[in-house]
């Protein structure tokens, strides 16, 4: 082996030095035997002359030594390369349209595979990390991950099938710094997180089995951004301790950089043990009846089975659900905690899967037709070429030239421009996810996704490289070398052929399928998206800007923070450019307030999905400043005071619900459990869209928040402006510190980022799509324009033969463009219906609209229809122009 | 070259290792030793000697190096290497074994079956 090894080496880079010595040996060898035939009484030169005879052809012996030497592929492969790139460099137009295409093609499938990659396939940097399973619960409906501390330690005494169980919630941090609070993201996490998990640590040490006790002398781990951001990776850095929601904390670990947690799509700067969470809130470790967002994950022991584990894990769920405290659960709401369930967590938790994955795969689908497309223009443009190269290649198939070598050849071709495409689209690929990740990053708490190159996209992009020059190549190569030698090696017009309808026609109409297919895609999603923007979402967007300020954390005792939130109200009030200013615990394309349970009149069927009802404490200008409109009753007002009746105002959802047919006005309610006067409703206002523009107004209940019996650490602010309200974001920011150096501002954004951030999938969506489009559009229109260009050339003598018996120019032209027509109508029926087939994938994502809107179906095929014929157009008026007698004798 | 019966097919490599080992050749002294130390009873066909030597010396059975010839010119002389010693051995064996065999089947008289 290692002799091969060395001597195929020497071979490739010692080449000349090997053909010289294998001349030098066989001269030798020829003149020895010339000299022993001498002294057989031989003249000299015919003893040369029979050596040369003996000895055989120099040549093809001398090939063979190549081959012993298993060489010769490699020989032929640097032939192939050395023509291909001589034919590209003769053809330079061809080559970078054919390049420019492919990479587009490519570059877009590499885009969309780095998010796929990114979103749905990257694996935690954990150890083993498909041992990981998360622990959760549920039947018939997704499981549910949300479950609190005395279920997890339920879980932990669980004996024999996990080798480590663990658990942690996502939080928010307040750290205080010389600029005052700054925020920071957080993770709770159980005492041996990191060592069950395996994190990679960049320094020091994370936590292994620290007791979720509460402790004095508390401990956190950061994160690799956080010690760059904020300590410029100083290497004392575990020296040095943070004051984390004002609580002395040191340092005693550094994830590594490529550990950011659990959650796809966020990166905690801080992890702090459950144990420093039970300081603050002591009920933390007992709380049965609250569903917190603790995931917990297991890790099995090796060689036991998810189904093994899953009986006690189930065992000691119905346990934990068979406790007192529980039945309440039980009885409400049976289905979610019926059954434990364990699902793999090599690819961590959240929403971001669930949320993009159709998405995803629908840009996935979309840029494998747009490279299909891509791949047939250039298959075409070769088609084309390989007629112009039928001589050359009858020539060399009759002078015993294989078959295979010349496929070989033309694939070694299409290979070449393939990978050439493939290296280009991958910095387009580079360039495009960077767009990309603008709209992801337009949001508040923007999506950290790693998509920067890794070997798995490469391998991606070098796999569908090679199989897009194969695909175009192969039916070009087979075809091309499978001609009728006589016609070909006449100076007769070489046809590959002769019948009206060719290959290319038919490969041309499977383009413009491809591409009514992405334009119907498109154009349903970006009409979506518009339906979307222009919908009355129940309030006046422009010129808003919203703020969310926080007191969680900070000196400020919960009953100081109404005086602040009012001082803060004033204060902006005061400022120039400000119409209007009002304060609420939520705002429309955020949130929708506090899900509450309410005690209904007695009208109201009292069911537990009934009770349900969204409360959101407002000061009295909330109406004004959203513009949203009074329907009936009064507004609620400064009169509307802590000691004054309990009043609320109801949306129109909730005044239906309540009242049926009947004025809501007068009707009175109470929130379960709050041991207070009944509420009176006083008016019914206009319904606002709250999660999102997609969601139905939720029944919504408006109280003042002078009555609300506790004030929320969380509080939006909202400013109505005379200007733009871009343009006030930093004096804003000065005010709020005036105000109090507790107040820690969260988000500052006008209602057009916060609808746009409401947005980021539809826009992700229309965007891409509608890009894609285009250039499906392009390509398909140069490929039609091509392969119609090419026909026309073809078949000129023909044209020119019937000219001359008198056909008039227009005849000519109607001919040409009813050919192109027929392609085009073609393509456009088998594109329509293949639309019409696959509709159902976008039922998630149109709105406002069928997602076989016939409308669109019919604007996309006019609109490709009109195209066709503008690209086919061209070469018809060449046509119409031949001169006959030129076009006669050209042949 | 006189018309000598065919070498029979894998018979090459065997009759080169062959004539290298008994001294270092070059490519038409192989030629000429074969000839030889058969009793001018073989002859190996001139285009498929040097095939096989590369061949050879790509399986690291045969090294090469250049050196002079009887008449003082320069001439890449082949010798057998510690691997083509021990395939030489076993390839002898094995034809040895197949040879007997095949002689023995050939020589059976009515008698013995």
């Amino acid at each position: 082996m290692w002799s091969r090894l060395r001597s195929l080496a020497g071979m490739l880079f010692r080449r000349d030095r090997f053909e010289s010595e294998m001349r030098d040996e066989v001269r030798f060898h020829i003149e020895a035997r010339a000299e022993d035939l001498a002294r057989t009484g031989l003249s000299p030169a015919n003893a040369m002359r029979q050596a040369r005879m003996e000895f055989g052809t120099e040549d093809a012996i001398k090939d063979d030594c190549r081959q012993s030497r298993g060489v010769r592929w490699l020989d032929e492969i640097s032939n192939d390369l050395r023509y291909a790139l001589r034919l590209m460099a003769k053809t330079p137009g061809f080559t970078a349209a054919a390049i420019l295409s492919l990479a587009l093609g490519i570059g877009a499938n590499t885009a969309i595979f780095s998010l796929m990659d990114a979103v749905l396939l990257r694996t935690v940097p954990v150890e083993s990390p498909r041992d990981l399973y998360f622990i959760g619960h549920g039947k018939g409906v997704r499981p549910g991950y949300n479950s609190n501390y005395p279920l997890f330690a339920q879980y932990r005494s669980i004996d024999g099938v996990f080798s480590g169980i663990t658990a942690y919630s996502p939080t928010a941090f307040k750290v205080s710094s010389n600029a005052g609070l700054e925020n920071a993201t957080g993770l709770w996490v159980n005492g041996s997180f990191h060592d069950v998990l395996g994190v990679p640590m960049a320094l020091g040490r994370g936590f292994s089995g620290e007791s979720d006790q509460p402790t004095p002398n508390p401990t956190a781990v950061i994160s690799d951004a956080f010690w760059s951001r904020r300590f410029g990776r100083a290497p004392d850095v575990l020296d040095r301790t943070l004051i984390i929601d004002g609580r002395a904390v040191p340092i005693v670990g550094v994830t590594a950089p490529e550990f950011t947690g659990m959650v796809p799509g966020t990166n905690p700067d801080i992890t702090l043990p459950i144990a420093v969470r039970a300081i603050a809130e002591p009920d933390y470790l007992t709380m049965h009846d609250t569903w917190t967002d603790l995931t917990i994950v297991a890790r099995l022991k090796p060689g036991v089975s998810v189904a093994r584990a899953l009986a006690p894990v189930d065992l000691a769920l119905q346990q934990y659900m068979a406790a007192d405290e529980n039945s309440w659960i039980k009885k409400n709401n049976p289905d979610a905690f019926a059954v434990a369930t364990l699902d793999p967590a090599a690819r961590g938790s959240g929403r971001l899967r669930s949320q993009y994955e159709t998405a995803l795969k629908v840009l996935m689908g979309m840029v494998a037709m747009v490279l299909l497309i891509a791949s047939v223009n250039v298959a075409n443009l070769l088609l084309v070429r390989s007629a112009a190269r039928a001589r050359e290649v009858a020539i060399r198939l009759c002078v015993g030239g294989a078959r295979s070598r010349l496929v070989r050849q033309f694939l070694t071709e299409s290979l070449l421009l393939a990978l050439c495409g493939g290296v280009l689209g991958t910095f387009i690929a580079i360039w495009g996810t960077a767009g990309i990740m603008r709209i992801f990053n337009s949001v508040e708490t923007p999506l950290l996704l790693e998509v920067s190159p890794n070997t798995r996209i490469f391998a991606f992009t070098m796999a569908v490289s090679l199989l897009t020059g194969i695909a175009f190549g192969l039916l070009p190569a087979l075809r091309s070398t499978r001609i009728d030698l006589t016609p070909a090696l006449k100076d007769a017009p070489v046809a590959l052929s002769g019948r009206r309808w060719s290959m290319s026609h038919l490969l041309v109409g499977t383009q413009v399928a491809l591409s009514i297919v992405v334009l119907v895609v498109a154009a349903l999603l970006v009409r979506s998206l518009l339906n979307l923007r222009t919908l009355d979402a129940g309030f006046e967007g422009g010129n808003l800007l919203l703020v969310t300020v926080d007191t969680a954390g900070t000196a400020v005792a919960p009953d100081a923070r109404l005086p602040i939130y009012l001082a803060l109200l004033d204060r902006l009030r005061a400022a120039p450019g400000v119409r209007s200013v009002s304060g609420s615990k939520s705002t429309p394309i955020h949130t929708s307030g506090d899900g509450r349970a309410l005690v209904m009149p007695p009208e109201v069927p009292d069911t537990f999905e009934a009770r349900g009802a969204f409360a959101n404490p407002i000061t009295p200008e909330y109406f004004d400043t959203l513009g949203i409109r009074l329907l009936r009753g009064r507004l609620l007002t400064d009169r509307d005071t802590a000691t004054s009746p309990r009043v609320a105002v109801v949306n129109q959802t909730m005044a239906k619900y309540i009242g049926g047919d009947h004025d809501p006005i007068g009707m009175t309610f109470a929130f379960r459990g709050e041991p207070k006067d009944l509420i009176e409703i006083v008016g019914v206002v206009q319904d606002t869209h709250q999660m999102n523009l997609r969601e139905a107004p939720p029944r919504t209940v408006y109280t003042p928040l002078a009555q609300a019996d506790s004030i929320p650490s969380y509080f939006q602010v909202e400013i109505r402006t005379a200007q733009d309200p871009a343009a006030m974001i930093t004096s804003v920011r000065q005010m709020i510190r005036s105000v109090s150096g507790d107040l820690v501002m969260r988000y500052v954004r006008t209602m057009d980022q916060q609808i746009n951030a409401s947005l980021v999938r539809e826009r992700l969506l229309a965007t891409l799509s509608a890009a894609f489009a285009l250039l499906a559009l392009v390509l398909s229109a140069i490929g039609l324009y091509g392969v119609m260009s090419y026909t026309v050339t073809r078949r000129s003598r023909e044209i020119g033969i019937r000219m001359a018996l008198g056909a008039a120019r227009g005849q000519v032209l109607g001919q040409v463009m009813s050919q192109t027509f027929a392609i085009a109508i073609a393509g456009t029926v088998v594109g329509i219906v293949t639309a019409w087939m696959t509709a159902k994938t976008l039922s998630t994502f149109v709105f406002g609209l069928s997602e076989r809107d016939p409308a669109t179906l019919a604007g996309v095929a006019v609109a490709l229809l009109a195209i066709s014929m503008i690209a086919g157009l061209f070469p018809a008026r060449r046509a119409a122009t031949l001169d006959p007698v030129r076009a006669i004798k050209a042949e | 070259m006189g018309k000598n019966p065919e070498l029979l097919p894998g018979t090459l490599d065997m009759l080169i290792l062959k004539a290298v080992s008994l001294k270092p050749l070059h490519g038409y002294g192989i030629l000429l030793r074969i000839q030889q130390i058969s009793g001018e009873a073989l002859s190996v066909p001139q285009g498929s000697l040097y095939p096989a030597l590369y061949r050879l010396e790509h399986q690291g059975l045969i090294a090469a190096e250049w050196g002079e010839s009887e008449n003082k010119r320069k001439a890449k002389f082949y010798t057998l290497t510690a691997t083509g010693r021990r395939r030489l051995k076993a390839e002898t064996a094995e034809w040895n074994k197949l040879a007997s065999a095949i002689g023995a089947a050939l020589g059976a008289t009515p008698d013995e079956v």
